[in-house]
């Protein structure tokens, strides 16, 4: 986790009225780009790091006089990275969605934490299937991805970057670095949770007051909309997905980038996390935030019925196309 | 800055920048006694301009000089009244407003040292024209005297002498006065007015250097580059210089407004006096107004309504003109605006005599954004960045510039000489008409040879066989004649400024297809005020007609946009009034030496133009007749190129990242030609920050001694007496050399330039004869920050500063969520002592009973410090804007992107 940084947004282009910014080429230094491990490691021993790592923050807080120390230790019926609770949260309307998950409790919180086995072989099979004929290479798709949030992100505040340190992020080499991993204690029906994730960038600054909310933005790549029905009821779907990470992280702000087929970076439009559902139901209505955080909230409470004693540990599946989520126990 | 006709030209070539403000507006119930109650506005509403805004700047010398020498009405009676009159417009143009966060009250400080040589200028000429108009009235009075005449408005008094507006200076009691009022009031309307309890206000005063303007820039820039700062904030600047504008595109602000009275507007009855709004005499001959008779009513005058000018949508204009068709690097729009602001320094600004090619009137501008985008691909970047001038790129547009030069002269002279002919023409047809109508108005009470002056045809007045170029009137002041209530103007009664540049927010047309179509319309009225004219200007001594309104049209119209453009550049420009005097006054016979040329036959006084920029070897007359260097020393010329590149860095500097030297100046009175700046390349411009003056050196660096009463007494020897080491810095006569203008307000000012050394060594001496409050007035001050005890804030201070918990520390940071915003520090603020009793500062006077003191104040002053701007402010948008909606269609887009294309060449 040392190489986590915050990064700062900072957009790539200004629509401003009256200008015109010709498209950017999301594609340019794919060569010179090395692809790490994906991401942060989701396994428990890093997530209890992460924890760690936050309770001494919050301690350093404490003693400079800032915040009261009851608040420190990080306790909650459930802790669990972000990526978890999305596919919980979506579930209800995602019907490719499918998980393995693997819980426990310790010391009255219940920890879950991906199946790597699971996903290891998804991944697999995943990567044997050819691109699409004359698609794009999955990884190419990956890198738009990297590539925007490096034009999108400066390494320090606007007023603390020079101005050439800005305009060179043009050029500047696209790497996927683990990010900075914000935790969030925030409850479902009657469950407290904790839950980490990476966010991508702050849209101004994180407040001195651990208190104070911090202006999280998420950054996001999808293909532009050409006007078809049938894209728009893709673009609702895919929206879900935005909306349930960022909803979960009390991320405020989603900024999307539309690119044209061939990775060209069109416009940028900036989405008040809270504004999506609405836009939903005024839209397609392919899905419904209310119905998501009942259905989660009923399966936290499930879970935490099912796992009630310390120690073994319990599955928990959804297979694609059911509509259920199996929770047992696989022993200890 | 004051760049006359600035605002004329923006409002004009980008029509749809201005808006009408919604006002609400007090009302007033009778009660039933004679007496009338005002009902105060609840600013609390919704604001009606259909938009919120956030903060609220007041440019407060835009405020002080009109309200302290109003040029629409009698001069308030004493101080008091003058500040009574400040609170009241401020008052309105808050309620106009309604800030939701921030209001910043600023007032000039001590400027930088290369604004002095302007200021010297103007309140030299100020301190003169003041005491030519005392001695003018007390000559008249005593006339009058003589003969016996009883003038019914007059009280048979002495006529008091004029108010010094060199006054409003840093260091002088008024301003000191001006301070203290401005603490009163605000923390009044902060304890009292509900609508306040939200608003967290700044003052600025003239303790705290640098000019109003610039304060608030400085403190702009400050908050963007706090992380936490609102870049959807809606910021107006309140102000009267048009190059408010230009400072509101220099913030990258996106959502900035600029509000300033619609000057165009009428605000008196045709045949009424400006002033007191008495019909029978006109505003240079206003005695005051009459005491309403029993039973009659007072004539109120209209408010002058107000304006916006929408920073916003001129970015949209300049976001096409100022791309170039396959330019060959990436297009900036922020970047391209600073260019643009670097552009409009050449035609004019307050520290730089503006090059002799350039002129605002023969659209200077244009002409360099012509050089500017045929040479983008040469350039290969733009001109500027973050201000900071690439010099090898500036080059190339003075090149480009250079290589017109001449033809620009020899253009302007052409146009010149056509113009005089067909004034001639006029003259003569006219002359022959007149000759035999003429008839004279004998025993005319005024008492005056009116062979000597009479109304010219168009309703100007005609001093022996001159009239003035009625074209070339940008000096007509709006103060002393009358602009619309003009019987010049009869004709034109109720011309707004959206007559004149066009209505382009209605109706989609060209702002001069517009203008065309209300100049017929409005027509119609000339008929029947015509008589009441003709009357009206026998009973003042005149024996001309009024002018019929179509052949009127175009000039009255340029005389009202100079009238404006003169009203918005500094209020104390001198030499305003003087020209006017040839028009509107016929009691002045040539009372002005020392300003020459402008005293009585404007053109016969007139020197011959020597130099001849439309000849050749025009270089050569220019340096030896204007700056006494022999015409083959070519690099003297290049000397001054080279000063005058200075002053372009640090101009841009000045208005991009705040003061860059308090000491630099330019130390000419006249500016190189384009085709002087040679080999600009290798030129090193660097600057010493240095420290600016203290008030009194100020002072002592502006005044002349007949302002003497501004400055500390032990200081007056200095000024006036033979063996003073000093005294050449203020001589009582001095030349103004017209420089091929008309009025003298269009002339160079040849003072001498202060020698900083020897007027600091000079004063030293005096200064340990000071007295304590005297000491007091020269010291520096903060700005402070003043809020409702209502005001989240004011947990925090209490706090920090009035608790048992209160720590040592004298400063903390401002949390921006508690603070709404603001970011910065605060220190306690010396000798305030929180919920005691506000005192009323100014002694009482009888005429208003609504402000006064309070048993105890509801609100708290603290020292506020900016956030400091780590490294240089960038001239770029911030995360997270949201811009408003395209204001521009389609053809206003087309109609730009053509005008770019052919226009300045
Ligand atoms: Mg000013």
């Amino acid at each position: 986790m040392s190489t986590e940084s915050l990064t700062y947004y900072y957009p790539p282009v200004f629509n401003a009225p009256g200008t015109h910014s010709p498209p950017t080429n999301l594609s340019a230094g794919f060569d010179s780009f090395v692809q790490r491990d994906d991401g942060i490691n989701e396994h428990l021993d890093a997530l209890l790091d992460t924890l760690q790592a936050h309770e001494e923050r919050l301690l350093q807080v404490v003693e400079d006089g800032d915040g009261k120390l009851e608040d420190v230790r990080t306790k909650a019926d459930i802790i669990t990275w972000r990526g978890m609770m999305t596919k919980i949260l979506t579930a209800p309307f995602d019907i490719f969605n499918e998980f393995e998950m693997n819980a426990t409790r310790y010391q009255g919180t219940i920890f879950i934490e991906e199946n790597h086995a699971a996903r290891a072989a998804r991944r697999t099979a995943q990567n044997k299937q050819p691109p699409p004929r004359g698609g794009v290479p999955q990884e190419m798709m990956q890198y738009w991805g990297y590539k925007f949030e490096a034009i999108s992100t400066l390494p320090n505040s606007w007023s603390e970057c020079s101005r050439e340190e800005i305009e060179a992020r043009d050029t500047r080499t696209v790497n996927n670095n683990a990010q900075y991993c914000s935790i969030v204690r925030t409850g479902m029906g009657a469950r407290s949770l904790i839950i980490a994730g990476e966010v991508d960038a702050v849209l101004g600054e994180k407040p001195d007051s651990p208190n104070d909310p911090i202006p999280w933005i998420e950054l996001k790549t999808t293909a532009e909309l050409t006007g078809h029905p049938r894209e728009a009821v893709k673009f609702e779907r895919k929206l879900l997905n935005y909306w349930a990470q960022s909803f979960l992280l009390a991320v405020p702000t989603i900024m999307i980038g539309f690119r044209t087929p061939d990775g060209f970076l069109s416009r940028i439009q900036e989405m008040p996390t809270h504004k999506i559902p609405t836009m939903v139901r005024q839209g397609s209505r392919t899905w419904d935030g209310n119905v998501c955080i009942n259905v989660a909230s009923a399966f936290l409470e499930q879970l935490a019925q099912a796992i009630n004693e310390d120690g073994g540990v319990y599955r928990i599946r959804r297979k694609q196309g059911e509509k259920l989520i199996e929770i047992f126990e696989v022993g200890d | 800055m004051g760049v006359p006709a600035l605002f004329r030209w923006l409002s004009k070539k980008y029509p749809k920048i201005i808006s009408p403000v919604i006002e609400e507006l007090p009302e007033e119930i009778d009660n039933g006694n004679g007496t009338k109650t005002k009902i105060p506005i609840d600013s609390r509403k919704p604001n009606p301009n259909g938009e919120e805004m956030d903060n609220l700047y007041l440019d407060m010398n835009g405020i002080v000089h009109p309200c302290s020498h109003p040029e629409d009405r009698p001069p308030p009676a004493s101080e008091e009244e003058m500040m009574i009159a400040v609170f009241e417009y401020t008052d309105r143009v808050v309620n106009m407003v309604r800030p939701r966060k921030l209001l910043m009250i600023a007032v000039d400080g001590v400027a930088p040292r290369a604004k002095m040589n302007q200021q010297r200028s103007r309140r030299f000429r100020s301190a003169q024209e003041a005491a030519e108009k005392d001695d003018a009235a007390a000559e008249y009075h005593a006339m009058m005297q003589a003969k016996g005449v009883s003038d019914p408005t007059d009280d048979g008094e002495k006529p008091k002498k004029t108010w010094d507006s060199n006054s409003i200076t840093p260091g002088t009691p008024f301003m000191d006065l001006l301070a203290a009022s401005l603490r009163y009031w605000v923390s009044y309307k902060l304890s009292t007015d509900p609508a306040w309890e939200k608003l967290k206000v700044i003052i600025s005063d003239a303790t705290v250097p640098g000019e109003g303007e610039h304060k608030i820039m400085n403190f702009v820039r400050s908050q963007r580059s706090s992380p936490t700062h609102d870049p959807n904030t809606r910021h107006v600047i309140y102000g009267l210089d048009a190059d408010l504008i230009m400072l509101g595109i220099a913030t990258h602000e996106p959502h900035f407004r600029v509000l300033r009275e619609d000057v165009f507007a009428n605000d008196t009855k045709p045949g009424h006096c400006r002033k007191c709004n008495q019909p029978g005499h006109m505003a240079d001959s206003c005695r005051g107004a009459a005491k309403p008779k029993p039973g009659e009513e007072v004539i109120e005058k209209p408010l002058k309504p107000f304006i916006w000018l929408h920073v916003s949508v001129l970015r949209e204009y300049l976001a096409v003109e100022m791309s170039v068709p396959n330019q060959p690097f990436r297009f900036d729009l922020e970047r391209a605006l600073d260019d643009w602001v670097f552009m409009c320094f050449f035609v004019g600004n307050d520290f730089l005599p503006h090059l002799p090619s350039l002129d605002i009137r023969e659209d200077g501008i244009d002409t360099l954004i012509a050089i500017w985008r045929d040479n983008i691909p040469v350039m290969g970047g733009y001109v500027t960045k973050d201000g900071h001038v690439d010099l090898a790129r500036a080059q190339v547009i003075l090149e480009g510039l250079a290589r017109q030069e001449d033809a620009i002269f020899k253009r302007r002279r052409e146009t010149e000489v056509r113009k005089d002919a067909a004034q001639k023409r006029r003259e003569e047809q006219q002359s022959r008409r007149d000759s035999s109508k003429r008839q004279r108005v004998s025993n005319d009470a005024s008492g005056f040879d009116e062979t000597m002056i009479r109304r010219g045809p168009k309703g100007g007045i005609i001093r022996g066989e001159q009239a003035p170029d009625m074209n070339a009137l940008p000096t007509f002041s709006p103060g002393q004649a009358q602009t619309r209530s003009d019987p010049r103007f009869a004709g034109q009664a109720g011309l707004t400024h959206a007559d004149i540049v066009g209505n382009a927010n209605k109706a989609n047309k060209s702002a001069a297809a517009a203008l065309k179509e209300q100049l017929l319309n409005s027509k119609r009225p000339a008929d029947n005020q015509k008589a009441e004219l003709e009357s009206l200007f026998a009973g003042t001594g005149g024996n001309g007609q009024a002018g019929s309104g179509s052949a009127l049209g175009k000039r009255t119209r340029d005389m009202i946009d100079d009238a404006a453009d003169d009203a918005s550049t500094a209020p104390s420009t001198p030499g305003r009034n003087t020209p006017n005097k040839e028009i509107a006054d016929p009691m002045s016979k040539g009372t002005s030496g020392a300003l020459g040329g402008n005293s009585k036959d404007t053109q016969d006084a007139m020197p011959e133009d020597t130099v001849k920029l439309w000849e050749d070897g025009y270089q050569g007359r220019y340096y030896e007749q204007k700056f006494h260097v022999s015409a083959s020393d070519v690099e003297f010329r290049h000397k001054v190129a080279r000063a005058y590149v200075e002053g372009l860095a640090w101009v841009l500097l000045y208005y991009f990242q705040g003061c860059p030297s308090w000491t630099w100046y330019y130390p000419y009175h006249y500016a190189p030609f384009a085709a002087d700046f040679v080999d600009m390349a290798s030129q090193v411009v660097t600057f010493d920050k240095g420290k600016p003056f203290r008030p009194y050196e100020q002072l002592m660096g502006v005044m002349p001694s007949l302002s003497n009463h501004t400055i500390p007494s032990v200081f007056h020897p200095l000024m006036t007496e033979d063996d003073s080491p000093i005294i050449e810095f203020y001589p009582t006569d001095f030349e103004v050399d017209l420089n091929g203008k008309k009025f003298a307000w269009q002339g160079v000012a040849l003072l001498p330039f202060i020698d900083e050394k020897r007027l600091l060594d000079a004063m030293a001496t005096k200064y340990p004869m000071l007295s304590a409050d005297e000491v007091r007035r020269n010291a520096f001050g903060k700005e402070a920050l003043i809020f409702s005890t209502k005001h989240p804030l004011y947990d925090e201070v209490a706090t920090n500063f009035y608790s048992k918990k209160a720590t040592a520390s004298p400063k903390f940071k401002l949390n921006s969520r508690v603070s709404e915003g603001l970011a910065g520090k605060v220190e306690k603020e010396e000798g305030f002592v929180p919920n005691s009793e506000l005192a009323f500062p100014l002694p009482r006077s009888d005429g208003q009973e609504q402000y006064t003191g309070l048993e105890q104040c509801e609100s708290v002053t603290v020292a506020y410090w900016m956030p400091v701007i780590p490294g240089i402010h960038k001239s770029m948008l911030l995360p997270g804007v949201v811009f408003a909606e395209a204001q521009l269609d389609y053809q206003d887009v087309q109609q730009t992107r053509e005008m770019a294309r052919k226009s300045g060449r």
